[in-house]
């Protein structure tokens, strides 16, 4: 059931995912924003906005105000101190961001490895850090033995906070760690998309993209093949526990040109960071009690579950 | 006591099928041909060929199969008897080179129209590689009804005559090959008499098929039935069930499928390998453009980068449930309900192959019905001749290899 | 001709003579294509030729032997490669 509605504020809203926005800076019509908001109310969709780093005109600065909502902004963005999460593109300016709220950091897989320890200190400063690679679907068996390594060294300092009585929350780290069942990011399913052209769209990547809108704010929504977007429709995902992955069904319909067909970088990356909750959860629990509630991460012995289908 | 039973196609489901789309070209037109982007343009290169081969043998630890058969398709793939020649040529002299496992298990495979199946290339090539080849050639049964879909292109004539004079040659050369008729709306009315005319021909086994298509109108379906409870009747009266076999009638459809237990998948796109002239590779050649009436290509690599395995992910992992409407989930006549996935993609409101095109539903209905009639007949007719234990006890005998 | 079933062989001995039977006829097609120009491959080919009719013979030889099975002069054995079953043909 639809829950979520994203409103890309212009053209050149802050990308917080995979995809690349663009920088033609049009904004979304008023009149589109002012009925996406009624048909939230309708539909009891709780609002985010995605904000671009310019200033907004007044009237919108005023409509958006009419529902209660969550502001995703740049970390540039002249409200940055209005914003209930923050993105960063690569790694400048983490230290002087507003603290308190979760941080989205974007960046490439090769900046990741050499920048990573910056990232280190704002475990203490944000409620939730995630890391968004921009190259996810470039990765390859280097990189995927360098991601081990560097999870591994990164996950011994998240170690010592827990044991200092801290929880920090990772999205590449701890996110697992919680989680008994799949929490992807459910695009088409949970979240829908208002673009800058007045457009119902899967996530705002389709759009980017140039796929087909699915509906508008005055025709109601229209999701073709809706099913395909929900985990039991999945025949590789439905069968994984890797279950803090994203599963992010634009990166699939690029990679595999079907929305619920993960690739192999999709999976073995989300492996290696499971494996890396495994062995973090394990070195936790060794000073002591916690979250027993939660079960062990089973070993497995694959890091792409398609090569455990029956083919 | 004998009834002759569809044969297995060769080494199935041990063996990779790897099809050369050699031209798409075709002397003839017909009416129900899935090729909706036929040219005389795009013929391919030996050097084409010869890349995908080698790519393909160079692989042996991804193509791992225990045969293959190298299927060339068209179009008319005779109408490029030379390039298959030399094609045909290369792959013996390389598999054998690199000590490749596929020189020991290996086939050559051909769906043709027939009309140029005596000329002198065609007959070498025959006799140059005869325990290699399987060869179908496609004649739709009487002539009326073969000259109402398969005709000429130039002239609108159909091709009727031109082809059953091969079919002598053709039966001689390889007496167990059977034939594929294809039904469109426009054939029920014909289909009884087709099939016993294809029998007087001398073709024993006729795999015949209605199309996935979306053209079926109402009353389709009973006009089917009816054909095929006549069919049934001739073929069960007039004994022909001992030597001859139509496809229609299978003891092993029409039941209802277990959710868990029966969840493969029906087509082998995904499995199969398809190169065209431009040297792509598709799942299966149902995805190459030329086929396709409403949705782009899937093009899952070429000869130059190789595949792109990501692309195959969603076809070696689909399922029954997962690309299924419920009525099919339901359906108590599930078992043998076929589909094309290059079909499912073509018709889907999505460009997905998750979505399973349900066209035919009626038509299974009705098949399913004529073949509960089939059976109930002819196990009647057995036992009341003393011959049904008899039968249960031989019908897996299979044709003689003679060593 | 009379065909006669006369016995019957394991899957594993099934797949070992229907191998030689494949490699035998590959050999056969590839024989008329292949010429003394390419002399590497030609002289492979010719031994080849040799030692999987030899291979062939001695699957038949051994099987006979294990099994037993009926033979008469003028008769042949035949194998039915989807049953594994062992015909004689007089």
């Amino acid at each position: 059931m639809l829950q979520y509605l994203v409103i890309l504020l212009a053209e050149d809203s802050v990308s917080f995912c995979h995809y690349e926005n663009r920088n033609t800076g049009n904004l979304l019509s008023i009149n589109a924003l002012k009925e996406s908001l009624r048909i939230s109310m309708l539909e009891n969709l709780s609002v985010q906005y995605v904000f671009p780093e310019g200033e907004l005109p007044a009237e919108y600065l005023a409509a958006i105000e009419v529902v209660e909502n969550v502001k995703i902004m740049p970390s540039n963005s002249p409200y940055a101190e209005k914003a209930n999460v923050l993105v960063f593109n690569g790694f400048f300016n983490l230290k002087s961001a507003k603290s308190g709220i979760p941080y989205v950091v974007r960046c490439g897989k090769d900046e990741f490895f050499t920048n990573y320890e910056k990232l280190i200190p704002l475990l203490e400063v944000t409620p939730h850090l995630s890391v968004v690679f921009k190259d996810l679907v470039k990765f390859n068996e280097n990189d995927f033995a360098q991601y081990k390594t560097v999870l591994e060294t990164f996950s011994k300092h998240v170690e010592e906070l827990y044991v200092d009585g801290k929880s920090p929350q990772f999205n590449l780290l701890t996110d697992r760690m919680y989680l008994d069942k799949m929490r992807n990011c459910e695009a088409g399913v949970k979240t829908i998309t208002l673009a800058p052209d007045g457009n119902f769209y899967i996530c705002p990547a389709f759009y980017y993209n140039g796929e087909m809108p699915c509906g508008n704010p005055n025709d109601g929504l229209d999701i073709k093949n809706p099913q395909l977007y929900k985990l039991e429709y999945a025949p590789i995902c439905r069968r994984c526990d890797a279950f803090h992955c994203r599963r992010c069904v634009w990166l699939n319909k690029l990679t595999t040109l079907e929305v619920n067909t993960p690739s192999h970088e999709q999976c073995v990356v989300s492996h290696i960071e499971r494996n890396a909750a495994k062995s973090l959860l394990a070195a936790i629990r060794k000073h002591g009690e916690f979250m027993p509630q939660l079960p062990e991460i089973a070993e497995i012995d694959y890091l792409d579950p398609f090569d455990k289908i029956e083919k | 006591m004998n009834i002759k039973e569809r044969a297995e196609a060769w080494r199935s489901g041990v063996s990779k099928n790897i099809t050369f789309i050699v031209t798409k070209d075709c002397q003839l037109a017909c009416k129900y041909c899935y090729l909706v982007g036929k040219n005389i343009n795009e013929r391919m290169s030996f050097d084409t060929a010869k890349k995908a081969i080698d790519y393909i043998l160079s692989r042996e630890d991804e193509f791992k199969e225990e045969s293959v058969v190298w299927d060339f398709i068209g179009g008319e793939p005779f109408l490029e008897i030379d390039l298959i020649d030399k094609v045909c040529d290369y792959i013996k002299m390389e598999t054998y080179r690199l000590n490749h496992h596929w020189f020991n298990s290996y086939r050559f495979s051909f769906s043709t129209n027939g009309i140029n199946y005596h000329e002198k290339k065609v007959q070498d090539f025959i006799k140059k590689n005869h325990d290699h080849l399987s060869i179908g050639i496609t004649i739709d049964g009487t002539e009326l009804k073969h000259d109402l879909n398969r005709v000429y292109k130039n002239s609108g004539k159909g091709s009727y005559k031109e082809v059953v004079k091969n079919i002598p040659l053709w039966i001689k050369q390889f007496p167990f090959a059977g034939t594929k008729v294809t039904i469109s709306s426009a054939d029920i009315p014909y289909i009884k008499e087709s099939v016993l005319h294809l029998y007087s021909l001398g073709i024993k086994e006729v795999n015949i098929n209605v199309v996935f298509e979306d053209v079926w109108k109402d009353g389709d379906d009973k006009l089917f039935e009816n054909q095929l409870i006549e069919l049934a009747d001739a073929i069960i009266d007039g004994g022909y069930y001992k030597d001859y076999a139509c496809s229609f009638y299978s003891e092993h459809i029409g039941k209802p499928m277990d959710i868990k237990l029966e969840n493969q998948n029906w087509c082998g796109a995904g499995k199969m390998l398809s190169v065209d002239a431009a040297g792509n590779f598709y799942p299966c050649t149902r995805f190459a453009q030329y086929s396709l009436r409403s949705k782009k290509a899937v093009i899952i690599g070429n000869i130059h980068d190789g595949i792109d395995k990501n692309k195959l992910r969603p076809f070696l992992t689909l399922d029954r449930l997962t690309q299924s409407p419920q009525k099919c989930l339901d359906c108590e006549v599930a078992s043998g309900c076929a589909w094309c996935q290059g079909e499912n993609y073509d018709a889907a409101e999505t460009p997905t192959i998750y979505q399973r095109a349900t066209a035919i539903c009626l038509m299974h209905k009705a098949r399913v019905r004529a073949n509960n009639y089939y059976w109930n007949k002819l196990f009647r007719k057995l036992e009341l001749e003393g011959e049904r234990e008899e039968y249960e006890k031989s019908k897996h005998d299979g044709p003689l290899k003679i060593c | 001709m009379a065909k006669k079933l006369v016995g019957k062989v394991t899957p594993e001995e099934k797949n070992e003579i229907q191998t030689l039977f494949e490699r035998k006829n590959g050999l056969s097609e590839l024989a008329k294509i292949l010429t003394a120009d390419n002399a590497e491959l030609y002289e492979k080919l010719v031994k080849d030729i040799g030692e999987t009719g030899t291979k062939f013979q001695a699957w038949w030889d051994r099987m006979s032997a294990k099994y037993a099975w009926e033979s008469s002069e003028n008769g042949h054995w035949e194998i039915n490669f989807d049953t594994n079953e062992i015909f004689l043909n007089d």
